[in-house]
C-alpha cells in the first residue's frame, strides 16, 4: 500500500509565520528556533500527485478516491478520523494535510488560527452553480434561517489569508460544500404507537428511557432547545447563540429529564446512533438521513420523521490549508473542481446527503433516483445505496419530501456559540448530574 | 516449581566469548551500569512524555476565548475554574468511588486467580497457556469489543434473553447496560489482567520451600495464603493497584461507552473540553488529575515500597 | 507444589478461573456469533440469517476505511513496541536494583506517564512534531507515543519480577568467576523468562489496542484502532466482527502451533538426553 510512497512533493511546508495554536506553543516551548524553512521546491515533478485529505468517514468513500484517481490521476490519501480528532488535528497540525473536510461550524474556530487559506472563487469552475444557501444565504430567493452558524456566514474571508469572515461574498471562499443536510428525529414506528409530530417528543415521558441525544455540547443543546421551545417551556432569542441565562434554564430542564431517566444514552458518532436504533435500545433520537437508511437496510422499520418545528441543518466543506502551494495547490483546486463536476455529487446524493452543485450531479443520476432523492417523488423502482443495498421500495417517498421542502425548513444550524466556554462547563455539570 | 539448576546454567566456552569484550565490561561496571541501563527508558520519557507535558503545563496557564483558542498568558484562571466548580468535586467523588470499587474487585479477583495460577497449576507451560488464554480477547480491538456490549447486555441482548428464558426475570434488566454497574463490569473485564500479571510475577518469586516448611509444620491452606503468600506478594498487589487506579482514574472510553455518556468521570470532562477545542482548561484539569493520582500512589508506595526489595 | 493429590480448593479455584475466562470471552463470543450475520444484518441482535458474507467482505475491501492496511501497520507497530518495551524494561529493571541518583524521579515520571490522560499527551506529541517540522508517521511519532504507555507497564512488571529475586544464584555464579554480563545472560534471564514473556505480551497487546495516545501522533495513515474508530463516523457493518473473529481464530492457531512445537522440542530434548549438563 501507500505506506512508503507518501508523497514528498505535497509537503511543501508553507513559509507562513506560525499561527494560532502553534504560535502559542512556540511561546510555550520558548521554541524560537522555528526557522523559516520555506517551501521546499518539489523535485519530484514527474511523481504522481498525492493529496492528503483530512476528515471523517462521512465523506471518505474509497469509491470517490478511486474515481478521482481514474479521472484526474491524483491520488487521494484519506486521513480518516472521528470528528473530535479531525478538528484537533486541523487546528494543531496544519501541515499534516493538504485538504481538509471540515464542518461549517468548526470554521469559527479554525479560521482565526489562520490554518486555512481563502479559495479563489475564480478558480472554482462550478462556483456559480453552488447552492445559494452557501453563496447568498438564500434558497429560491428566500433567506434561510440564520439561527446558529448559517453556512453563508462563514463561507467567505476578507482576504486570501484573512482570519475574519466577510458578511458579504468576496472572491475568497473558506470551504466548498461537500455534503450538507437537514436533521430531524429518527423513530422506530414499530415500537412507537402514537404519531410523532414535534421535537417536544424528545422529552416526552411517553418515551422515558428510550430516547437519546447527541453528546456534543453545542449540538446536543440545540436538539434540546428545539424540544423545549416546542413544549412551550421557553422562547429563545437565537437557539444557535444562547445567552447564559438561556443556557442555564435549558440545562436545568435537561438535567431534570436526565435525572428522571429520560435518556437511554448519549451518542457521538454516526454508527452509535445506528446501533442504538437497530437494537431497539432507543426508539426516538435525532439522526442523520443515511443513518436512518442504514437501519432500514437491515429490514428494521425506521422513519426520518419530519416535524412541524423544522430541521437542524449542517454542512461540511473542503478547504485548503495555508501551507499548500505550487503544484499541490493546483491539484487541490483540480480535485475540488472535479468534486463539484457531478460524479461525487451523485454518489453522495444517493447516500441521502445533498451535494453542492445539484445541477452536475443530476447528469450522473437516473431520473428515478433524482425524483426520489431530490424532488420528493415516489420511487418507480428499487432505490439503491451507492454500494447496491436496497434503501427503499417502489412507490415509497423520501421522508420529508423534496430538497426544497427539507432544506427550506431548516430552523437552526449546527454551531459554536459565543458562550461556548460557559456552555461546555454547564454540559460537564449536566453529565455529572 | 523447580528451581533453576545451577549446573545447567553454567556457560559453555562459546557463550563466555560472546558476552565479554571492552564495551560490555564498561556496561557492567557497577557504578555506571545502572545509569546505562535506565538510559533507554529515560530517553523515551524525556522526548515523548516530558517535553509534551511541559507544553501542557504551560498551556494550562494560557487564556482562551471562544474563537481564539490559545492566548499566551499567565493566568491561574483555569485552575481557579477547576477548584471553584462544584462539579469538579462531584466528578472526583464519582470517579474515586468507581475506582475504589473496581480496585477492590480486581484486587481480590486478581489475587485469587494469580494464586490459582501460581500454586495450583503445576507446569510452567500450563501457566503460560492460561495466561495467554486471558490475553487473546484483548487482541480483538477494543473498538470492536465495545460495540459488542450492546448485543451482550442490551435490552434484547444475550444476558437478558437468557435470564428471561430461564424465568429469572420477567422484564429485561435495564441497568445491565448504560449504568454505573455496566461501567464497573467493563473495568473489571478490562483490568483484572493488569492485576494478575504483576501479582502472578511476584508470587513466582516466592521461595516454595517456605510454603513446604509451613505445610510440613501443620499450617492449613488458608493460613499459608494469609501468612506467607499474601505478605510476600505485597509488591505485586501494589503494582497491580497502581495500574488499575491510574487507568481507571483517567479513563474516558469505557465510562463513556458503558455509561451511555451519562456517567461522569474526570477523563470525560477533559475530553469534552478538548473536543470543544478548549485546551487550557483541559490542560489544567489534566495537571490536577496528575497531582491527585500521584499523591494517591505516593501514599501507596509509602506503605509498600515496591523497589525496596529489588 | 509437590503434592500429588488435588485439594478441594483447586476445584473451586478452577471453577472461578473458568467463569472468569467465560466473562472475558463474553464479548468475543457475541462477536463471533454476529460475524455470521446475513448480508442485511447489523452489529446488534436480531440475526438476519446466517452467512459468511462479512468474511468475504473483509477481504474484498471496504468503502470506508482500509482495514487490511491498518491491520498490517498495527501488527508491525505492535511487534516493534513489544521488542523495545521488553528490552528497555528489562534493562531498567536491572538498573533499578541498585540505588542510583534520579531513581525516584524516573520512577515517578513513569507513573505520571500512566496517569496523564492519553489524549493530552497525544496532542502534545503531535504539536511538538509540528513545531519541529517533522512529519508524523505511525512508525515514528506514534511509536514514541505508544512507548510512553507501554514502558511504565513493562517497568513495573519488571519490579514485580525482580522483587525478592534471589541474589544467591548470582552471587554463587560471581563467586565462580563469572562476569556480570554472563551472570545476567545465563542466570538472570532464564529465571526471568516468564516475566519477560509477560512484558512482551503486555507490550504487544497494549500497543495493538492503543487508541487515544496514537490519535494525534499517527500522521496520515491510521493504526487499526484509529481506523476502526474512524469507521464509526459512517455506517459500520459486521465486517469488523468478522475481523474480530478471524483475529481470535488466528491467535488460537498461532499459540496452538507454538505450543505443539514447544512440546515436540521438549520431548526430543528429553529423548536425546541433557547435553547441557555434560558440557557444564
Amino acid at each position: 500500500m501507500s505506506d512508503d510512497n507518501r508523497k514528498n512533493d505535497s509537503n511543501e511546508h508553507g513559509g507562513l509565520s506560525r499561527r494560532g495554536f502553534l504560535k502559542g506553543l512556540a511561546v510555550a516551548g520558548g521554541a524560537a528556533a522555528i526557522g523559516g524553512i520555506n517551501g521546499i521546491p518539489s523535485v519530484y515533478a514527474s511523481e504522481p500527485v498525492v493529496l492528503r485529505l483530512l476528515g471523517t468517514g462521512v465523506t471518505h468513500y474509497k469509491e470517490i478516491a478511486d474515481q478521482a484517481k481514474k479521472d484526474l490521476g491524483i491520488t487521494i490519501e484519506f486521513t480518516t478520523l472521528n470528528s473530535d480528532d479531525a478538528v484537533k488535528r486541523a487546528i494543531t497540525q496544519p501541515t499534516s494535510y493538504d485538504l481538509l473536510d471540515s464542518e461549517y461550524f468548526a470554521l469559527k474556530k479554525i479560521i482565526p488560527s489562520g490554518n486555512l487559506r481563502g479559495m479563489d472563487v475564480k478558480r472554482i469552475k462550478h462556483y456559480e452553480d453552488i447552492v445559494s444557501i452557501f453563496t447568498s444565504g438564500k434558497l429560491n430567493g428566500k433567506m434561510v434561517s440564520s439561527q446558529g452558524t448559517a453556512p453563508f456566514e462563514v463561507s467567505y474571508l476578507d482576504g486570501e489569508f484573512g482570519r475574519k469572515f466577510s458578511a458579504k461574498p468576496t472572491e475568497w471562499m473558506t470551504v466548498v460544500p461537500t455534503v450538507y443536510n437537514a436533521d430531524t428525529l429518527g423513530i422506530r414506528p414499530d415500537l412507537i404507537h402514537r404519531p410523532v409530530t414535534s421535537w417536544a417528543d424528545l422529552l416526552s415521558p411517553d418515551f422515558k428511557g428510550k430516547t437519546a441525544i447527541i453528546d456534543v455540547p453545542s449540538i446536543g443543546i440545540m436538539d434540546a432547545a428545539m424540544a423545549i421551545e416546542a413544549m412551550g417551556k421557553m422562547r429563545y432569542h437565537d437557539k444557535g447563540n444562547m445567552t447564559r441565562g438561556e443556557i442555564d434554564k435549558t440545562m436545568e430542564i435537561l438535567t431534570a429529564a436526565k435525572k428522571q431517566g429520560q435518556f437511554r444514552a448519549f451518542w457521538k458518532d454516526f454508527n452509535e446512533s445506528v446501533n442504538l436504533m437497530a437494537s431497539g435500545e432507543v426508539v426516538l433520537q435525532s439522526m442523520w438521513s443515511p443513518a436512518v437508511s442504514k437501519v432500514r437496510e437491515m429490514g428494521i422499520a425506521c422513519k426520518y420523521q419530519p416535524l412541524k418545528e423544522g430541521y437542524r441543518g449542517w454542512g461540511i466543506g473542503l478547504g485548503i490549508p495555508s501551507h499548500v502551494k505550487g503544484k499541490t495547490l493546483d491539484a487541490a483546486y483540480e480535485f475540488i473542481n472535479w468534486y463539484l463536476s457531478g460524479w461525487a455529487g451523485a454518489f453522495l446524493n444517493r447516500q441521502g446527503y445533498y451535494t453542492a452543485v445539484p445541477k452536475t450531479a443530476k447528469q450522473f443520476m437516473s431520473a428515478d433516483e433524482w425524483g426520489y432523492w431530490m424532488d420528493g417523488k415516489p420511487a418507480k423502482s428499487n432505490i439503491l445505496s451507492p454500494t447496491g443495498q436496497k434503501v427503499d421500495a417502489p412507490g415509497s417517498v423520501r421522508d420529508g419530501g423534496s430538497f426544497d421542502q427539507r432544506m427550506g425548513a431548516v430552523a437552526c444550524w449546527n454551531t459554536v456559540m459565543d458562550e461556548d466556554r460557559y456552555l461546555v462547563r454547564k454540559w460537564n455539570d449536566f453529565v455529572a448530574a | 516449581m523447580s528451581q533453576p539448576d545451577l549446573n545447567n546454567t553454567m556457560a559453555t566456552p562459546e557463550t563466555r566469548r560472546r558476552v565479554s569484550g571492552p564495551f560490555w565490561s564498561v556496561l557492567s561496571t557497577p557504578r555506571i551500569a545502572p545509569y546505562l541501563q535506565v538510559m533507554p527508558i529515560t530517553a523515551v520519557f524525556l522526548v515523548f512524555f516530558l517535553i509534551p507535558v511541559i507544553l501542557v503545563v504551560v498551556i494550562s496557564f494560557f487564556d482562551y476565548q471562544t474563537y481564539d483558542i490559545l492566548i499566551p498568558d499567565f493566568t491561574l484562571m483555569n485552575y481557579q475554574d477547576v477548584f471553584s466548580s462544584s462539579v469538579t468535586y462531584e466528578t472526583y467523588w464519582t470517579t474515586a468511588k468507581l475506582s475504589l470499587i473496581v480496585w477492590a474487585v480486581t484486587l481480590v479477583l486478581g489475587f485469587t486467580l494469580s494464586y490459582f495460577l501460581a500454586f495450583h497449576v503445576r507446569s510452567r507451560s500450563r501457566q503460560v497457556v492460561l495466561l495467554l488464554l486471558c490475553t487473546i480477547p484483548f487482541w480483538t480491538s477494543n473498538e470492536i469489543r465495545m460495540i459488542s456490549w450492546i448485543p451482550l447486555l442490551g435490552r434484547d441482548g444475550v444476558v437478558n434473553t437468557v435470564l428471561q428464558t430461564m424465568g429469572i426475570v420477567k422484564q429485561p434488566l435495564e441497568w445491565l447496560l448504560y449504568s454505573k454497574f455496566a461501567v464497573v463490569l467493563g473495568y473489571v473485564h478490562l483490568y483484572t489482567v493488569f492485576m494478575i500479571v504483576p501479582i502472578f510475577n511476584s508470587m513466582m518469586r516466592i521461595d516454595k520451600s517456605l510454603i513446604e516448611a509451613a505445610v510440613d509444620s501443620g499450617a492449613k491452606g488458608w493460613q499459608v495464603v494469609l501468612n506467607i503468600i499474601l505478605p510476600l506478594s505485597k509488591s505485586g498487589l501494589a503494582i497491580g493497584s497502581i495500574f488499575v487506579i491510574s487507568i481507571v482514574m483517567g479513563d474516558f472510553v469505557t465510562v463513556n461507552v458503558l455509561g451511555g455518556g451519562q456517567v461522569a468521570s474526570i477523563g470525560k470532562v477533559i475530553v469534552t473540553d478538548l473536543s470543544s477545542l478548549q485546551f487550557p482548561p483541559a490542560a489544567a484539569e489534566s495537571m490536577v488529575l496528575l497531582a491527585f493520582v500521584i499523591i494517591l500512589i505516593a501514599a501507596l508506595v509509602k506503605i509498600v515500597d515496591i523497589r525496596k526489595e529489588l | 507444589m509437590a503434592h500429588g493429590k488435588r485439594s478441594p480448593a483447586f476445584y473451586w479455584l478452577a471453577i472461578l478461573f473458568g467463569l472468569f475466562v467465560l466473562f472475558l470471552y463474553g464479548p468475543v463470543i457475541v462477536i463471533a456469533v454476529l460475524s455470521f450475520q446475513g448480508p442485511e444484518g447489523g452489529l446488534t441482535f436480531p440475526m438476519h440469517g446466517f452467512s459468511t458474507h462479512w468474511f468475504h467482505q473483509l477481504f474484498a475491501g471496504q468503502s470506508i476505511g482500509d482495514i487490511s492496511g491498518a491491520f498490517g501497520r498495527s501488527l508491525k507497530l505492535g511487534l516493534v513496541v513489544m521488542v523495545i518495551t521488553t528490552i528497555a524494561s528489562f534493562l531498567a529493571g536491572l538498573g533499578f536494583r541498585s540505588r542510583f541518583k534520579g531513581a525516584s524521579a524516573i520512577f515517578y515520571i513513569a507513573i505520571a506517564s500512566l496517569i496523564v490522560p492519553s489524549v493530552v499527551i497525544s496532542l502534545g506529541i503531535g504539536a511538538m512534531f509540528e513545531l519541529l517540522k517533522i512529519d508524523r508517521t505511525w512508525i515514528t511519532s506514534a511509536l514514541g507515543a505508544q512507548l510512553t504507555w507501554t514502558l511504565p507497564f513493562g517497568l513495573l512488571i519488571m519490579f514485580a519480577a525482580f522483587n525478592r529475586f534471589n541474589k544467591s544464584y548470582e552471587e554463587a555464579a560471581r563467586g565462580l568467576g563469572a562476569s556480570s554480563l554472563r551472570v545476567i545472560w545465563e542466570i538472570v534471564l532464564p529465571i526471568l523468562a516468564p516475566s519477560l514473556l509477560g512484558v512482551a505480551l503486555f507490550g504487544f497487546t497494549l500497543s495493538y489496542d492503543e487508541l487515544s495516545r496514537t490519535s494525534q501522533a499517527a500522521g496520515a495513515l491510521n493504526t487499526l484502532p484509529l481506523e476502526l474508530q474512524a469507521m464509526q463516523t459512517n455506517a459500520t457493518t459486521p465486517v469488523i466482527y468478522a475481523l474480530g473473529t478471524l483475529t481470535t481464530l488466528l491467535s488460537f492457531t498461532v499459540i496452538g502451533l507454538a505450543l505443539a512445537l514447544a512440546i515436540f522440542l521438549k520431548r526430543r530434548r528429553a529423548r536425546h538426553g541433557s547435553d547441557a549438563v555434560k558440557t557444564a
